[in-house]
């Protein structure tokens, strides 16, 4: 008797468990599921009230964006030149820079690392309005170098940062033994740290590409008619006139899409990454 | 930049001495790159930030004129200055603590989940890979008075609502939008931590009779205290950082309503091209900022 009752609280237990967690994800997922059944709707269908979820899709939106005229493929382009190009620039010197932080016996590691972070989390508007009176004088308002410049002030924080504690873990035995065996330093580093902390570089990578390609604070100031990327574009779309739902969410669906994929590939390390590597 | 390699001197053989004075020299040219760009990207704007703030930009924005400590006077006695520091306190505040509070829940519950773990984590981390501009969009869009799907839902319940129009709502809903977007990122936190527990203080509570909720207050988040106070700190630097959804959804208001310290910067700054005033109230910002980032440093570096 005992025991029965003892599984019958077991077993509620479980049910309320399992429907807390629905209620969480039911709260997290309808947002972007409505995002992408909107973005799969005509006009009317999206404005119809109540909301209808069982619809035939329909992909002239997508269509629209991706021809000529829509112009998405200009957006496209800039948003991946300008992510790509700071990411590498901030990948190759962090994992430099990363890598001698985390051998070298400076004295003054600890400020360098308190500077670090200090510029990793500036806040962008504080970032923005002497960047923006700097490059007035030098024309590069609107430009890509501009841009790519911009992003690097937070990539390449980060990326030293991460990068200092992937190498950290690295065991400097390794390096040590190629050493003895007549590498230079250099060469151990390129040859023994680099391909075993691969993962966490590749990790560092994803995250640098995501914090560019989600930027829009930046983009909106210093990207110009031609340097567009494409959450400027998304926020164009809000007008006097009203708002094109159809394509923001549409947009909407293009900017997140990759950023799940990749994510969720590098998933180990995003929990240390977005913490700033607090947490392993 | 000085190094540690004075020791080596005195207690090493020479050719020590020459192995050490190497290995520094490859890893200071190393360093040395990274370095001299983040000067540039930091040093340098901070630098004309504070220039910035002792000149006035209104009459000609190509030559600014000294005005001393008229920016600084004039930011400091007004009141959209400390409203909205007011408002940025309590977006920090409550969004935090919600954040906290259900992302701990969250967690809890995944981690005493009998199956489904995987899929229920993986399913519930998605909303932090929203841009922020997406989701200011979504939350506009959701919540619209004629066709949003949460409106309808709040309709239904026999609510007329205008929640972004709304003085007295926008400041919350703007709160949920950040709460939305990261409280999965806390849950992640403390799972890591829920995970690296040893089981050794459990049992032991365990045979001390304790029910869960004595276990989970005076065994489990002691334990994993220091990793979510890391995780708040990083948080709370991050939610300065950004103004997008803002932006995208209420553009400071109704009324100012929504206007946070940096968002109001940004509209000094960049609509009104007053980038003095902008400027102390950029410096006001970044002193918060680097305030933070004392303590996160400390606690890292603590930890190693």
């Amino acid at each position: 008797m005992a025991r029965k009752k003892r599984n019958n609280k077991k077993l509620l237990t479980q049910m309320a468990l399992y429907f807390i967690v629905f209620l969480g994800l039911t709260w997290a997922l309808v947002p972007i599921i409505w995002m992408v059944l909107s973005s799969l709707k005509t006009q009317a269908g999206m404005f119809a009230m109540p909301p209808k979820i069982f619809f035939e899709p329909n992909f002239d939106t997508f269509k629209y964006m991706f021809s000529e005229d829509g112009g998405f493929l200009n957006y496209l382009r800039n948003s991946v030149v300008a992510s790509v190009t700071s990411t590498v620039i901030s990948l190759v010197l962090g994992a430099l820079g990363g890598y001698a932080l985390a051998r070298g016996r400076f004295k003054q590691t600890k400020h360098i690392a308190f500077w670090i972070i200090s510029t990793r989390m500036a806040p962008i508007p504080a970032v923005m309005l002497p960047l923006y009176l700097l490059f007035t004088q030098l024309n590069l308002v609107g430009t890509m170098t501009g841009l790519i410049f911009a992003y690097t002030t937070f990539n390449l924080p980060f990326a030293l940062w991460m990068m200092m504690i992937f190498f950290k873990e690295v065991p400097e035995a390794l390096e040590e033994a190629a050493m003895i065996d007549g590498c230079s330093k250099f060469q151990a580093f390129l040859k023994i740290a680099v391909p075993t902390a691969t993962t966490g570089l590749v990790a560092t990578g994803i995250l640098c590409l995501m914090f560019a390609w989600n930027d829009f604070m930046f983009a909106s100031i210093f990207s110009g008619h031609s340097t567009q990327t494409i959450p400027v574009a998304a926020s164009m779309l809000i007008t006097q006139q009203g708002i094109a739902w159809g394509q923001a969410m549409a947009t909407g669906t293009v900017i997140i899409t990759p950023m799940v994929v990749a994510g969720l590939a590098v998933r180990k390390y995003l929990v240390q990454g977005l913490s700033m590597g607090a947490v392993k | 930049m000085q190094i540690n390699a004075e020791k080596s001197w005195s207690k090493n053989t020479d050719h020590h001495v020459k192995k050490k004075r190497r290995k520094f020299s490859t890893e200071f040219w190393m360093l040395i790159p990274s370095m001299v760009l983040l000067a540039i990207i930091s040093i340098f704007p901070f630098l004309y930030l504070i220039y910035a703030s002792f000149m006035d930009f209104t009459i000609s924005f190509q030559r600014p004129e000294f005005i001393g400590l008229g920016n600084w006077i004039y930011v400091l006695s007004d009141s959209l200055f400390w409203s909205s520091w007011g408002r940025t306190i309590l977006y920090v505040g409550v969004g935090l603590g919600l954040q906290l509070l259900i992302g701990v829940g969250m967690a809890l519950a995944i981690y005493h989940l009998p199956k489904g773990k995987n899929i229920v984590v993986t399913l519930w981390m998605i909303p932090v890979f929203v841009a922020p501009v997406v989701a200011g969009l979504l939350g506009r869009y959701l919540l619209n008075s004629t066709y949003g799907l949460y409106d309808w839902f709040f309709s239904l319940l026999g609510m007329e609502t205008q929640i972004l129009g709304d003085t007295m709502t926008s400041m919350p809903a703007i709160i949920l939008m950040d709460v939305w977007e990261w409280t999965p990122l806390i849950t992640l936190i403390v799972l890591a931590g829920l995970n690296s527990l040893s089981s050794e203080p459990l049992e032991a509570a365990d045979v001390d009779g304790a029910n869960y909720l004595q276990k989970l207050t005076y065994v489990i988040l002691p334990l994993i205290a220091k990793t979510i106070v890391v995780a708040l700190l990083v948080r709370s630097m991050d939610i300065l950082r950004f103004v997008d959804k803002i932006k995208i959804a209420t553009e400071g208001g109704p009324a100012d309503s929504t206007k946070v310290a940096g968002y109001y910067l940004m509209e000094v700054a960049f609509k009104f091209q007053d980038f003095g005033a902008g400027s102390v109230l950029g410096i006001t910002m970044l002193i918060v900022t680097i305030f933070l980032g004392q303590f996160f440093v400390k606690f890292m570096m603590d930890k190693q």
